[in-house]
């Protein structure tokens, strides 16, 4: 039976699937399924969110781990034969949909930054490949086209309360050998700088010793770490030289680096060549960190840090 | 003929490279700064058995080619040429003196501690008034029963303040010239032997150098490495194997210089253009990346004849010869490619080009070796 | 006394890639290495066998030239290793990684406990794991930061999830796939190569293994991501930042 489903493990990301199965069902005008855990509302905001039929996973044992699922909705999948499965790219999401693939005999594209239909009929996937490197468009021909779709890579599916859907519960699976034993939640606890995921990095452009402050706040806020440039911590003595980003200082290779007052010395931008995404805040528009940035907003600090803290607040939802 | 290496080699130069960047890289700036010997990476550097790559695994080497041991002082120089040229002058020629002329006792009890790290070596053969001239040397050594009592002052001794195990060269008997100098190995806290301050150098800074003070210093017979008289000869065929260890840290500076010329240039934009596109900086960029390949094959030339047990003596000397000349041409070259920014303290060129410059002076100046060479050539 | 098999792969170091004109990728001059995340997984096996006793196999399938990777694997603490080389092996898709891996184990290796390293550094599909102990029947836990096996042979691993961490436990046989912090891969000293060049290898032909399906997914092209970083730039008012977030979002590095 033709149709498009999706798997979340959570509702925030369940709604950002349902934007782009919504997408794909309407083309060949197929229904979308999406399963779900049963938790509060979630059946009706997926319906709302574009869902025509939702499948609801009963609570697990406390001991349970969500991969015991994974028989179940193996045979759901075999007896339904949907044409497109995706699935949040979460730890437990893409393991448990690199396990269903392989139950179902069929491709997965990993991380899947973008996804459409050719003229043909083909589901043409992105990922990336070679640490960022490249980017490999992959088709996939067996069914179901499977991807896992990494969180915030598509806005959230907006809300339409006019719409019905099925819902159906499955029954609860059996217990698996593998018991989870505990659950920690983060305790955010300061990094190596070049270990950190995320570097926030405080340039000569910062006027106050003072100003390091709403550094530190952004880097909480993403949960990053904060560096520097030379003339920070060697002149000013800011901060320590063991958080200096350079040439003669440490080398970091985080996924995000935002210089702030940066002026892009080649000697700093050289200890940050191998970051995936460099951005910079500068007021001068001409500074050369803007030729190594990817993306770079121009204007004064003070103006900039409030509404950007604002704005990643409400996208990270903290 | 094949111009490979083979997989063993290319892994542990692999490996060597990832060493440096993690350990050796991070702290080659401080280390210069602070005149300091770090022996956190030598404790390291034992570890994974670098101290010793040449020597035969019964006497706690690793047991591999010189070829190896060359590829490793190469990639450490690549990162710091002083901890580069340690291990050099340790294993070229503190260890294998006493490998090739050792006795088994002699083999036990100072190359098996050296090879495995445990102690560094040293190389105690120039005096103040002798230099190339090895024979204007003064310090003599007498017999007197069952020790021989050495006096006389060395200078620019490599691990003087930092050594363990020390390979010092005196007279035994003037009067017999070139026959008449002995080598004797002896360990630190031996009485009578001491080490004076380490000199500030112009480059090669965290290597320690200083003068070595002999005051009736009473070494055992055991202690005489090789036959009485023999030590000049012992100390020529130390040198052909610690000059291809110099070479391969020329090589290494070499490389590092032109791994930043090429960064700096292509990243480095005026006019408008990065300032690899000006012909003017390509050409020399040419000229780097040319003759460190023909270093590089001289050096692994030299290195292969020994391996091969073959006479090397003058393929030692044309590699150091040309290697080190090149290292030094090129990391002025690799200064000004860089202009101010290179000429500042922190960037990497301006350690590499007061490095450089010893690689054309010690274990024999570069008119010393075109001395060795055309003595060769000339016979 | 665990017998523990890593898994390896042998890749194009991404360093080497160059950028060619119009966004295509020049290969002419990479060089090779081990998939990074899979030296954690054998030293993580090489840790697990210093404190327990057994054995560390490691097992690759690639092309010939892997051979050279499968000396990097034995000089990092391995005991022997399985080899499938073939030049059809060069660019196997993970479900098929998986088949032959899972068939070399399953006729060829006495096994408690596989290791896989969470995803390879050149495709970073991180399904080889999974699909594995698919393959194999055995329980998969996947993105592990740290694992202890018990007295009792029961296997206790933390895995590293969104909201935090997971502890689960499991008996053996169990396949885990882990994460780069769960420890700090050994740099193999100079024996260490010298002597893996004589361990033992057991090479397994292609002729040797059943046929091997058609891959699931199919490159249709690739790319380089950018030339240059291209800086996009944007203003400071509210509307713009906001988009300067979105963009942010898009690109995957705020969560």
């Amino acid at each position: 039976m033709p149709g498009v489903w999706i798997f979340a493990e959570r509702n925030d990301l369940a709604l950002e699937l349902l934007t782009v199965a919504g997408g794909l069902a309407s083309q060949t005008g197929v229904k979308v399924t999406a399963i779900v855990p049963d938790q509060g509302d979630q059946a009706d905001r997926c319906i709302a969110g574009g869902a025509d039929e939702i499948v609801l996973l009963s609570p697990l044992g406390e001991d349970m781990s969500l991969a015991a699922w994974i028989p179940v909705i193996a045979a759901e999948a075999k007896g339904a034969d949907p044409d497109i499965l995706l699935i949040a790219a979460t730890a437990r999401g893409k393991d448990f949909a690199a396990r269903l693939a392989a139950r179902l005999d069929t491709g997965l594209c990993s991380n899947c930054t973008a996804l459409h239909r050719e003229g043909d009929g083909t589901i043409v996937m992105e990922r990336l490949a070679y640490g960022g490197t490249a980017v490999d468009r992959v088709s996939c021909s067996t069914r179901p086209v499977m991807a896992t779709i990494p969180p915030r890579t598509f806005a959230p599916a907006p809300a339409d309360t006019g719409r019905s859907g099925e819902i159906r519960k499955l029954p609860l699976p059996p217990s698996t050998p593998v018991r989870v034993i505990a659950r920690k939640t983060k305790d955010r606890s300061s990094q190596d700088i070049t270990e950190a995921k995320t570097v926030i990095c405080v340039g000569r452009g910062m006027e106050k010793e003072e100003d390091i402050n709403i550094a530190r706040q952004l880097a909480e806020l993403v949960g990053g770490e904060v560096g520097c440039t030379r003339p920070i911590s060697e002149e000013l003595h800011w901060l320590p030289d063991d958080l200096c980003i350079g040439l003669s200082g440490v080398q970091v290779k985080p996924d995000l680096y935002v210089g702030l007052g940066v002026s892009g010395q080649i000697q700093h931008v050289t200890g940050i060549r191998g970051v995936r995404v460099i951005c910079a805040v500068n007021k001068d528009e001409n500074a050369p960190i803007f030729q190594a940035a990817d993306l770079g907003i121009i204007g004064d600090l003070r103006e900039v840090m409030p509404r950007l803290i604002e704005e990643l607040k409400k996208a990270t939802g903290r | 003929m094949e111009f490979k290496l083979t997989e063993e080699q290319e892994l542990i130069r692999k490996n060597m490279r990832e060493f440096a960047d993690k350990y050796v890289e991070p702290i080659a700036g401080e280390i210069d700064e602070n005149s300091r010997h770090p022996a956190e990476v030598f404790k390291r550097l034992a570890e994974g058995d670098w101290m010793g790559i040449p020597i035969p695994v019964e006497y706690g080497g690793a047991g591999a080619d010189y070829l190896i041991h060359i590829l490793a002082v190469e990639e450490l120089s690549r990162s710091c040429a002083s901890t580069g040229f340690t291990v050099s002058i340790h294993v070229g020629i503190a260890c294998m003196l006493v490998l090739l002329n050792g006795t088994e006792e002699q083999k036990q009890q100072y190359l098996l501690p050296m090879a495995k790290g445990d102690k560094l070596g040293a190389f105690v053969l120039t005096e103040p008034g002798a230099g190339t001239d090895v024979m204007a040397a003064t310090t003599t050594a007498v017999l007197d029963g069952d020790a021989y009592v050495l006096n006389g002052t060395k200078t620019f001794t490599s691990n003087g303040p930092t050594g363990d195990t020390y390979m010092v060269f005196a007279w035994t008997d003037k009067a017999a010239g070139r026959k008449g100098m002995s080598c004797f190995i002896i360990p630190k806290g031996t009485a009578g032997m001491s080490a004076g301050t380490h000199f500030q150098k112009m480059g090669l800074r965290s290597s320690q150098t200083s003068e070595m003070v002999f005051k009736d210093c009473r070494v055992p017979k055991a202690n005489l490495l090789g036959k009485e008289g023999a030590g000049l000869v012992m100390a020529m065929a130390g040198f052909d194997h610690g000059r291809v260890g110099i070479a391969a840290q020329s090589l290494g500076i070499l490389q590092a210089a032109l791994d930043e010329s090429i960064r700096y240039a292509k990243e480095r934009v005026q006019f408008g253009n990065p300032i690899a596109r000006n012909q003017a900086i390509s050409w020399m960029i040419a000229d780097m990346a040319t003759e460190l390949s023909a270093a590089r094959f001289l050096t692994y030339h030299a290195s292969w004849l020994k391996d091969q047990q073959r006479v090397f003596s003058k393929e030692a000397a044309m590699a150091k010869l040309y290697a080190s000349e090149a290292a030094m041409r090129h990391t002025i070259k690799a200064v000004q490619i860089h202009g101010g920014y290179g000429y500042c303290k922190g960037a990497k060129v301006e350690r590499l080009m007061r490095d450089a410059k010893i690689t054309e002076i010690y274990e024999g100046t570069s008119e010393a070796q075109r001395m060795v060479i055309s003595g060769n050539v000339l016979r | 006394m665990p017998n523990i098999i890593a898994c390896c792969k042998w890749v194009i170091d991404e360093a080497y890639i160059r950028k060619g004109p119009a966004g295509a990728l020049d290969f002419s001059t990479v060089d090779y290495k081990i998939s990074d995340y899979d030296r954690n997984a054998i030293e993580e096996a090489v840790c697990l066998k210093g404190l327990h006793g057994g054995s560390v196999t490691v097992l690759t399938a690639g092309a010939p030239e892997a051979a050279k990777g499968v000396k990097d694997a034995l000089s990092r603490g391995a005991e022997q290793a399985f080899f499938a080389g073939d030049p059809s092996f060069n660019q196997l898709e993970s479900s098929q990684t998986a088949a032959i891996l899972g068939e070399i184990i399953r006729s060829r290796i006495p096994y408690d406990l596989v290791i896989c390293g969470e995803g390879s550094s050149d495709q970073y599909a991180q399904q080889v794991g999974p699909r594995l102990a698919e393959n194999l029947g055995i329980p998969c836990i996947s993105y592990v930061q740290k694992l202890t096996i018990g007295e009792d042979g029961r296997i206790l691993a933390e895995r590293r999830v969104e909201e935090g961490v997971e502890v689960v436990e499991a008996p053996l046989p169990v396949l885990v796939t882990v994460l780069p912090e769960i420890n700090t891969p050994r740099i193999p000293g100079v024996r260490d190569t010298l002597t893996a060049s004589k361990k033992p290898v057991v090479a397994i032909k292609k002729e040797e293994l059943p046929p091997v399906g058609a891959a699931r997914l199919q490159t249709m092209g690739m790319t380089a991501t950018r030339m240059e970083r291209n800086c996009e730039k944007f203003a400071a008012t509210p509307e713009e930042v906001a988009r300067f977030v979105g963009a942010l979002q898009k690109l995957g590095v705020i969560s």
